[in-house]
């Protein structure tokens, strides 16, 4: 191919649209596939005050105007912004020439606007599944998310290859829609490490004092506070770790079990070592990450844990749950502590661990941020990508679909 | 000439007058030498069915099973349209000069194909959201409307089957009354009228 590789990313949101993971993403792959010589076309979603077109570090991206009438439910308004995704998706790409050599398409969110683009341009086609509907309600109830389950397996069954972030959402999925295990890859997701070695050292003491005593280690939980993420695992762990360490423990995050977890932390009388931030900005949060001594990730389900990746890459060991994509992201002992899911005496075990030990505390923060920037590496991962790509359309190419008339 | 048809509805698989309707008009379109396919719903509840000589008809059905009502129904099927219609696009060598589409439900598909591979599209109205549900404005009716303004919008020319139809489109949507052309099937010009139609359309004179 002497022109460069062309691709068509949908997704309903991307920057300055965030709503969950997808949005970031989706920005970092597009960007650093441009940077590898891809031209990405990327249509998503209008969000007030951004413009309809605009070149992004490389990338065009294109903000459709999704259906704005009432619609009856979140799952019919969907479909209905498909239909105005796919009908400016589709004259984009005839506005070039019909250049596009593969569409992806990353969730149900944008299924039905793919799937068709697939067969009217007869390109090859590419899921990613960054989530399930089984996974986020345990299980399928009702006609509602039954629709949506089965939105997702025609998503999967019309995809050329579906890639997912960790080898436990490949086995989920795969159980999930009964997929043929070598149609599913994974493909890491990637966490940016410059926006951490932006922040100058210096700055970072008079930042912590605003948290901590000089003499009090930081010991970080961020994330939702909710059930799942086992902050209250975290919670019960700190009269224990408070026996061997003076220590600060900071809670990022917004959620329905604060004003329980307040309550507990009120009844062991640790109010006063005990800090929750609420939603914190990027910058704060990246310095806090920064500053922590010790990052705690005691979620009970989890499928991919990018917070966990994000210390990492701020250089703050870690102590994770054995669970989820944790299981895979950490080794314990080389690059992080894994602990038992659910235990508090578990949990203070590992943190005391790594506030006690110094070289065992450097060592894996030197081992993590090296996994991170080579298996975790947003460059690295876009060029796994764009294999991806090239493998498949050396398929393509010898299927009728490619012996276009 | 090479015409394919959207019907959700086409024998043996009759909800209402259109089904018939669509039938009489392949087979007039099949006499008058042109080269007619059907793209229509397949229920898997009709039985066996042979259709009318020389019509090509493929019956798409929908691979989402469970819904919650006729529009995420719809709204899911259009992409298996979209399907067949390219296959039949691709295998006549894209030698497809219109697509008559016959109500609300295949708009989605009929507007992809015009933006995606050039095909334009006549939107024949047998009847209107506004009349079926008696003038509701629920989100429901309002999404079934916003298609069929969709329809309208992006139609190289509507068919109307009566003066009175006409002007509704008019009201409701303000479609500029020279876009539609009214074409009875009770006239004995009526398939006369609709090559004439299709003829304009497919040369991008749809408009005069």
């Amino acid at each position: 191919m002497s022109r460069d590789l062309t691709v068509m990313m949908l997704t309903w949101e991307f920057p300055p649209r965030i709503i969950g993971g997808i949005s970031p993403h989706v920005y970092n792959l597009s960007r650093n596939l441009a940077k590898n010589g891809v031209k990405v076309y990327v249509v998503t979603c209008d969000f007030p005050g951004a413009p309809q077109h605009e070149n992004l570090d490389g990338v065009e991206v294109f903000r459709i105007d999704s259906y704005k009438n009432p619609a009856p439910d979140f799952a019919t308004w969907v479909y209905l912004m498909n239909v105005n995704m796919q009908k400016e998706a589709a004259a984009i790409a005839r506005s070039i020439g019909g250049k596009i050599d593969v569409f992806h398409a990353h969730d149900w969110l944008v299924a039905t606007a793919g799937i068709g683009l697939k067969h009217v341009f007869r390109e090859p086609f590419f899921a990613t599944i960054h989530s399930t509907e089984i996974g986020r309600r345990n299980g399928i109830h009702f006609d509602y998310e039954r629709m949506i389950h089965e939105t997702e397996a025609w998503l999967t069954y019309e995809a050329w290859k579906v890639i997912c972030c960790s080898n436990y959402m490949v086995s989920h999925v795969q159980w999930a829609f009964g997929l043929p295990p070598d149609k599913l890859i994974m493909v890491p997701n990637g966490v940016n490490t410059e926006v951490y070695e932006k922040i100058e050292n210096n700055d970072l003491s008079q930042f912590r004092s605003k948290f901590a005593l000089p003499e009090e280690k930081i010991v970080l939980f961020v994330g939702r506070l909710v059930h799942e993420k086992g902050v209250h695992v975290f919670v019960n762990a700190v009269p224990k770790v408070l026996e061997k360490n003076n220590a600060k423990f900071i809670i990022v995050g917004n959620g329905y079990m604060k004003d329980q977890l307040s309550v507990i932390v009120k009844g062991m009388g640790l109010d006063h070592k005990v800090l929750f931030t609420g939603f914190v900005d990027d910058e704060t949060l990246r310095k806090l990450q920064r500053c922590a001594d010790v990052s705690v990730v005691p979620s009970l389900f989890e499928p991919f844990g990018i917070v966990a990746l994000e210390a990492m890459a701020a250089k703050s060991p870690v102590v994770v749950s054995d669970t989820g994509g944790l299981s895979e992201i950490v080794d314990h002992d080389v690059d992080g502590v894994k602990v038992y899911t659910g235990n508090p005496d578990s949990f203070a075990w590992g943190i005391t661990r790594v506030l006690t030990d110094k070289a065992y505390a450097n060592r894996l923060r030197t081992n993590a941020y090296k996994k991170i920037q080579e298996k975790y590496n947003w460059n690295r991962i876009a060029q796994q990508t764009k294999s991806i790509y090239e493998t498949v359309l050396t398929e393509y190419s010898k299927s009728f679909w490619a012996q276009k008339p | 000439m090479q015409v394919i048809i959207f019907s959700w509805e086409y024998p043996p698989r009759i909800v209402g007058q259109l089904a018939d309707y669509v039938e009489k008009l392949a087979v007039q379109l099949v006499k008058n030498n042109e080269k007619t396919w059907v793209v229509t719903y397949h229920d898997f509840l009709t039985g066996e069915y042979e259709g009318p000589e020389g019509v090509k008809t493929f019956r798409v059905t929908n691979s989402v099973h469970t819904h919650i009502g006729v529009l995420t129904w719809v709204l899911t099927l259009n992409q298996e349209v979209e399907r067949v219609a390219a296959n039949i696009y691709y295998d006549t060598k894209k030698q497809i000069d219109l697509i008559d589409m016959h109500d609300w439900h295949f708009i989605p598909a009929a507007v992809t194909l015009k933006k995606a591979l050039n095909m334009p599209f006549v939107y024949s109205v047998e009847s209107l959201e506004e009349h079926r549900s008696h003038g509701a404005n629920s989100p429901f009716n309002m999404s079934i409307k916003s298609i069929e303004w969709l329809g309208m919008f992006e139609a190289g020319k509507l068919v109307a089957k009566s003066e009175w139809m006409r002007d509704e489109i008019v009201r409701i949507y303000k479609v500029p009354t020279d876009k539609i052309k009214v074409i009875s099937p009770k006239s004995k010009d009526w398939i006369k009228d609709i090559l004439e139609t299709y003829k304009n359309v497919a040369e991008g004179k749809a408009l005069k």
